[in-house]
This record gives structure tokens, sequence and C-alpha cells, in this order.
């Protein structure tokens, strides 16, 4: 289970202090796609940052499974988003110089996998993904859809329990948009947590949970959701 | 997995990666020439001195690095006449004057090594393999004569053959009577002339730059050489190997030059690793931090960048060693057809320091890159287009 509790974000900049994200408590159950919505600088992508320990809050604390990750240091953080989260991003995020088997299997590498388990298991996980045909292609011979399935695949290497995805269909076709929200939602129901951040409002209606967020604070969704803003 | 991803970013950027590699091999390149020209005269001189030497070198005091390695004549004459009266007594079986003078001139071709030798004396017992290629050897009565034997190589490479002359001053010239040669180089490339006219032509009547000794028992030489100092204190008695040690002790001094030189085109070298991994570093500040989100620790970064600083430098190393080989031949031709020697050797220590020299470079001009990897703000670096 992830938890944020009185989780905070303020910056301080030269024209003063910017609270991007006003004390948020949330439990984010297991097996539940939760979807993070709001309007463009309303403290989604922070709140993201945060609970994934990409971030670190001005206050509150994140807890998986009662740990609080804002008293990790740098390393701590670094292997618990390795071994506990995976990430799927808008622009996918692949390592350009890596093929397809190699960036899944990067992760599985960092945590000192052999090579011959790490790629026997990225070829299973891009199979799984209709990406047996394309292991050994390089990012920039592979399209949208297709560089968003290696980034799910990548994100499964180490079998984590929380999924974030930010604006995982946002830059894909109807078509494979729709392939990868159906994959996460498989995930979802293989008993993962699945964290989205959109502004899809079709794939909100679809989340099991809608968190929104407007200019840092969580309120009430919009009523065409037809679910509760806040639980 | 390190070593692929550092390799695979550096080809990357093929052309800029090419260029700093070959930047890193011009300075490893012209380091290994410079240090092989000293450890090219440490191999000339050890087989030179140590085979064909004499027993023992008699020098106007004390002979060191400094002050020894000019052909002034010092040694007053009536040494002569004490060291071979001393004879019997160290077991001095023969007592050689050496005159040397050098001529230089503009261009090596021009520029020459006078050796006055008493005509009387035998070169073929002085010189190991001495031979005559044209016309004769000095004799006895060429005392006092115009006459000279001249070197293999300085015949090569000044064009000279038998009955030409050499002029040494306006008064006196030497006709060229015998070309030599012998196993070694000294007289290959000196001119032998008889002493006394050598002394005539220079004006200098009543001192010598060396007189050499050949002992009964040669094994007893640094012996013979410290009782010798008792009885000539205002003299120098100097081993084959006090000989090879002070040359030894002059090229360190040449070798503290040529690593200046050298270092210089090293620093030039790191500042172009540097830069590179700088520019690398934050052109995939972006990547880097999707490398931090998906796990790596902020050490992955660090030695990620570390490893490529090391590679491109390890690669820019090896070019260089082969770039310094084929320079140090260049060298060795046009220094054989000058002096007929080998003036520049790479050897096994010299391609390790280096290769050590490169990884110290690698390493130290990666740091500040690997350090600002490694201290990359994810949420910061994300955000980068």
């Amino acid at each position: 289970m992830l938890r944020a509790q009185e989780l905070s974000k303020r910056y301080v900049l030269a024209s003063g202090t910017v609270q991007a994200l006003k004390p948020f408590s949330y439990d984010f159950s297991p097996a539940k796609v939760t979807a993070i919505l709001g309007p463009s600088g309303s403290g989604k992508s922070t709140l993201l940052n945060l609970l994934a320990g990409l971030d670190s809050p001005s206050s509150g604390s994140i807890l998986l499974d009662g740990n609080d990750l804002s008293q990790l240091n740098e390393s701590a953080r670094a292997e618990l988003r390795l071994k506990y989260f995976g990430f799927v991003f808008q622009s996918f995020n692949l390592i350009n110089i890596l093929n397809a088997w190699q960036n899944v299997a990067f992760p599985m590498g960092l945590t000192g996998l052999k090579q011959e388990k790490r790629k026997a298991r990225a070829f299973e996980l891009l199979s799984h993904f209709g990406l047996g045909e394309r292991l050994y292609h390089f990012p920039h011979k592979l399209s949208g859809g297709e560089r968003q399935r290696v980034a799910l695949a990548r994100a499964l290497a180490n079998n984590p329990e929380v999924i974030f995805a930010d604006e995982p269909t946002g830059n894909l076709d109807s078509k494979s948009g729709a392939m990868v929200l159906d994959a996460l939602f498989e995930l979802a129901a293989e008993g993962r947590t699945v964290i989205i951040v959109t502004h899809n409002l079709e794939l909100a209606k679809r989340a099991d949970e809608v968190i929104f967020l407007k200019d840092g604070e969580l309120t009430n969704a919009p009523v065409e959701l037809g679910q509760p803003a806040i639980p | 997995m390190i070593w692929q991803l550092a390799s695979n970013s550096l080809w990357r950027r093929p052309i800029r990666t090419s260029l700093t590699a070959l930047g890193i091999a011009v300075a490893v390149g012209s380091m290994v020439i410079f240090l092989s020209l000293g450890e090219g005269l440490r191999k000339a001189f050890a087989s030179q001195i140590g085979s064909i030497g004499p027993d023992l070198q008699v020098s106007f005091g004390d002979f060191d690095a400094s002050t020894s390695f000019t052909t002034l004549p010092e040694i007053p004459l009536h040494y002569l006449d004490d060291l071979q009266a001393q004879s019997s007594r160290f077991g001095i079986t023969r007592v050689t004057p050496l005159l040397s003078h050098f001529r230089a001139g503009l261009s090596p071709g021009n520029s020459f090594v006078f050796q006055g030798l008493p005509a009387s004396e035998d070169l073929a017992n002085l010189f190991i393999d001495f031979q005559v290629d044209a016309g004769r050897s000095l004799r006895a009565d060429d005392e006092g004569k115009g006459v000279a034997v001249i070197g293999a190589q300085v015949a090569k490479r000044s064009q000279l053959e038998l009955g030409k002359q050499l002029r040494l001053s306006g008064d006196y010239s030497f006709e060229i009577v015998g070309i030599v040669s012998s196993s070694e180089g000294i007289v290959d490339n000196s001119i032998v002339v008889p002493l006394t006219s050598l002394q005539a032509a220079l004006g200098i009547k009543d001192k010598l730059s060396f007189i050499t000794l050949d002992l009964e028992e040669p094994a007893r030489a640094a012996e013979i050489a410290t009782q010798l100092k008792e009885v000539f204190p205002n003299l120098g008695f100097q081993t084959r190997s006090d000989v090879l040690g002070v040359l030894e002790q002059g090229v360190r001094i040449t070798d503290v030059v040529r690593l200046g030189i050298s270092t210089i085109a090293l620093i030039v070298g790191a500042i172009a690793v540097a830069n590179t991994m700088m520019m690398s570093v934050f052109e995939r500040t972006r990547e880097f931090g999707i490398v931090r989100a998906i796990g790596a620790r902020p050490r992955f970064l660090f030695a990620l960048v570390l490893s490529e600083a090391l590679l491109l430098s390890f690669v820019g190393a090896l070019a260089g060693v082969i770039l310094g080989r084929l320079g140090m031949i260049a060298v060795n031709n046009i220094a054989t057809n000058l002096i007929g020697l080998e003036v520049a050797a790479l050897t096994p220590r010299l391609v390790l320091f280096a290769i050590s020299v490169a990884f110290v470079m690698g390493l130290m001009s990666g740091l500040i890159p690997a350090f600002r990897a490694a201290r990359i703000t994810i949420a910061t670096a994300m955000a980068r287009e």
C-alpha cells in the first residue's frame, strides 16, 4: 500500500514562494487504477514525482508498506524505485543508445541480474507486448506505440508493486493509446497499484479512483466523470 | 553492462569521439616520441661504452653531466708521462692521449668531431671490429701531417671521399686518406687525425681532453681508479660504468625537459577529454534523469561517465603508442642517416608509462563531469527538453 500523508511541495523562487502542492493525503489501493487529473500547472506531475521518490517533499511523508520514502537518502530511494516502482512516461523516455531488449533489460542489470537471465526476461516481456519481432530495434526505428510498449515492458522488468504513468497515451494515436491503457488496467488486475497522471477524461472514467487537482489542491472532480473527487 | 553503455555512449557521437581520441593520440604519441629518445640514447650508450670503451677514462677533475660533455682540453700534457711512469705499479697496459674538438656547422652535414690520437696507435686496438673500408688507417709517420681517416657515417653524411680536403681552420686542413668503420658508432661518426697535427691546428700544445687507460685486470678497474685518485688528486678516473652513469645523468636531465614538453601536450589532451565529457553530460542530462528515475544510484552515473573518460583515454593512448612508434621509426631513419645511430627506442616500460599517464589523464579529466552527472536532480533533468 502506497500512502501519502500531508504531502506538500513548495518552491522558493526569486519572485517568492510557490506552493506547487498543498498538504495532500491519500491511500493508493493495490489492484486499482488511480487517475490524477487536473489542468496544466495544477500540481499533477509534482504529486507523481513526490509519490515516486523522484523529488523530495517540503513536508509530509510517503509510506510504502509502512516505510517512509521521504526519510531515505538518494541511494536508498534509487533502490526502492528500482525494485518496487515502474515508470511509463508520455515521451517514452527510452535510452536511445540501447535497443528494445537492452532497454527492458537495463533495470534488471542495475539489480545485478546476469545477462542471460535479463535477456530472457526482456524477450519474454517484449513478446508479451507483441514486440517479438522488434527485439533488436533501436528506439528511433520504432513507432510511438511500439516505444510505449517497450517502456511498459521496461516498467515491469523488476516486477514492481506500483506503476506510475505520466500521460502514457499523450503522444499516441487512439489505437496505440487504447492498447497501452488496456495493458495498464491488466497490470492493476494482476494486483499492482497503477497511478496515472492524465488529461484524458475517457481514461479517468475507466479508472477505479480519480484524484482531481486544482492549484495544487485536491478538489471536486468535473461532474462528467461521475465520480466523487474526494474519496 | 557499464562498459557496454559507456562504449555505446561514446559512439553516439562518432566524429566528436574520434577527434577527441585523436587529440589524446597526438598528445600520447608526442610523449612517446620524446621519451623514446631517452630510451634510445640509454641503449646506444650502453652498447657503445659498455662494449668498447677503455677500462679507465681519465679526466681533469671530476666527471659529471653538467661539465664533462664539453670538448675543451683541460688535462696538462705532463700527466701523460706521469701516468706512464705509474704503469707497472697499477697494471696499466696502455696509456692513450685523446684530444677532441667539435667543429660545429650550420647543418649536421657540416658538423664534425675531430679525434686526435697518436698516429702510431693501431686503431684496431682501440675500437672493436675496426676495419678500413677504403684507403688506409693512420701510420706512425703521419704524426704532424695533415691527414685524416674518417668514419663511414661521416663520409656518407657529408659526402666525403678519399683525397678530399677537410678544412679545420684557415691554415689547417686534412686530406682524407682512409674511410673506416667499426661495429659501434664512435669511430663511424668521427674524424681521426694525428694528435700532434690536431694540437697544432688548434694551437693547443700542452693540454689533452682525455687520457684512456687499458688495464691488465679490467675487473679491478674500480679499485685501481681509487688508488690512482690518491696519487693524482687533480685527475678524475672513471670506469665504464662511471661513464655510463654520467651519461645516464645527462639523459635524465634531458628526460625532465622532454617530459615537461610532453606534459603540455598531455594537459591539452586532458582538457579535450574533460570538454568532451562535460558536453556529453550536458547533452545527456535528460537521459541521466531517466536512468536515475528507473533506479540507478548516483554512483552508477559517476562510474558511467568516468568509464567513458577512461575508455576514451585508453583508446587514444593505444592509438598514441602506434602513432609514437611510427614517429619513432621516422626519427630513427633520420638519425641513422645523420649519425649512424638509432636514437629512439620504444621499450615496454615506455608503453606502460604512456598508457598509465593516459589512464591518470582520463581519470582526472573525467572526475568533474562524473561528479556533475551524479549530482543531477531527477525531476529537473527529466523536465529538460
